[in-house]
């Protein structure tokens, strides 16, 4: 009898509250239907045993699914989990970094100078955007999971990205991508990173980056190789030029293929940083003196070396972002 | 391979038990009685797909229901509804239409089949 009870109470308790007394009565009255008289505990267990893990009935009573996203919903679900889940988890990588950047103190041994605040940073970076990504994926998937529920369509085919059925006319928008167009993911992680490390060593440039020597026994930077208050001073124009970046990899990571319109604001992003780049390194102030005089010293120039040094790094900047822009388009159309 | 073919066998009857079950209900049954029903015609059918089934066909109007308290012990009793009896006699052409076309595809795979 005991048996029987909780057989039966395993059963309904996962079943709506509305449908449970009826399915218990019901239940409990097969049960001893199937039982002979003056029954004893092993033939109660026979019979249980034929109705099987009361899990399973239940489900099989319940018209609730057994999973959380079905087939209707797994795909567009998938779809948005991957165009999502790398925007968010970019967007925190890059607020925390910049963060990370703007209270940097600069008081950590500068022995492990560069090395360790990049690593302190990007771990700090990874970190978030490891959960913002866990985040977003628990909210997509929740909401995902009550629409499920709420569907009162029995239809099990697939939705398309419209939230409507299929029909051959879906596949007019959609293109052909092919292997030379095609944008890597790697490809806009590398660049992402790039401008991740951009940000931290260029706000913090002034102890990060110049001459080092040994005094006493201590690596110390004697000569550092920008001036940090000029770097600074052009704070705006690059954080414009910045934010050019970060909306040109987002419009690469929507579109996932070169087309003539990516190639075009390619060139604007590779403008803009070149003039802004120009802007900032043209400063007379930018590189310190001294730093100048080092080299010229380690390499014994007898001539001076900074407008020669400046002309350098502007046509190879200049060079670089020239040859970006035509490979841009040239990727755009190829067929 | 046992494997295998169990439960290819299994999804090919699972089709067939609402026909099964719904050819036995012209007259009030309640669970246990069914399945002996059924077994008589030697039909195996899972108890726990079984009463689950029956609240299925109950909630899409198939089949009506009720309970009898007048015995020792009260017992949900099912019937086919005007609708079901409807549904059935479609059910049951498809169904001999169907085991005909099957049952001539099969022929066909006898007669192509290499000595």
């Amino acid at each position: 009898m005991n048996l029987i009870d909780i057989y039966i109470q395993e059963v309904t308790r996962r079943l709506p509250e509305k449908s449970r007394d009826d399915i218990a009565l019901e239940l409990r009255s097969t049960i001893e239907d199937m039982l002979p008289e003056n029954y004893a505990e092993k033939e109660v267990k026979e019979v249980l045993g034929n109705l099987g893990n009361p899990a399973s009935l239940a489900s099989e009573y319940s018209d609730r699914p057994m999973y959380l996203i079905g087939p209707r919903y797994f795909d567009t679900y998938m779809t948005l989990l991957k165009i999502v889940i790398p925007i968010v988890a970019i967007l925190a990588f890059l607020v925390i970094v910049v963060e990370n950047v703007i209270s940097y103190s600069g008081e950590e041994d500068i022995v492990n100078g560069i090395i360790n605040v990049i690593i302190l940073i990007l771990g700090h970076g990874i970190w978030g955007m490891f959960s913002a990504a866990m985040e977003t994926f628990f909210w997509i998937t929740l909401v995902f999971a009550i629409l499920e529920r709420k569907d009162t369509s029995k239809s099990k085919s697939p939705l398309t990205q419209g939230w409507t059925e299929w029909t051959p006319d879906d596949l007019k928008s959609i293109s052909l991508i092919s292997k030379e167009k095609k944008i890597s993911t790697g490809d806009i992680f590398g660049h992402l990173l790039w401008i991740a490390i951009f940000i931290s060593v260029y706000f913090n440039a002034g102890h990060l980056l110049g001459v080092y020597e040994k005094v006493q026994g201590k690596i110390e930077l004697i000569t550092p190789t920008f001036n940090q208050e000029v770097l600074h001073s052009y704070w705006l124009i690059v954080i414009v030029a910045l934010i050019i970046e970060i909306a040109f990899v987002f419009y690469k990571l929507i579109l996932r293929q070169w087309t003539s319109k990516l190639a075009i604001m390619n060139t604007v992003r590779n403008i803009v940083s070149t003039i802004v780049f120009i802007i900032v390194i043209s400063n007379d102030q930018l590189i310190n003196e001294e730093f100048y005089m080092y080299l010229e010293d380690l390499w014994q120039l007898s001539f001076e070396l900074k407008n020669l040094f400046i002309i350098i790094l502007i046509v190879f900047w200049s060079f670089l972002s020239i040859l970006d822009i035509v490979q841009g388009f040239r990727k755009a159309n190829t067929k | 391979m046992e494997k295998l073919l169990s439960s290819l066998i299994t999804e090919l009857r699972r089709g067939t038990l609402t026909l099964a079950v719904l050819s036995q209900l012209r007259t009030p049954q309640y669970g246990y009685s069914l399945v002996q029903l059924l077994e008589k015609s030697s039909v195996s059918i899972e108890q726990s797909t079984l009463y689950p089934l029956l609240r299925r066909l109950e909630k899409q109007e198939l089949v009506e229901s009720s309970w009898d308290t007048t015995e020792s012990r009260p017992r949900k009793y099912y019937v086919l509804s005007e609708y079901g009896i409807e549904i059935l006699e479609q059910l049951k052409a498809e169904w001999e239409k169907s085991t005909k076309e099957l049952q001539n595809l099969l022929k066909g795979d006898v007669e192509n089949e290499p000595d």
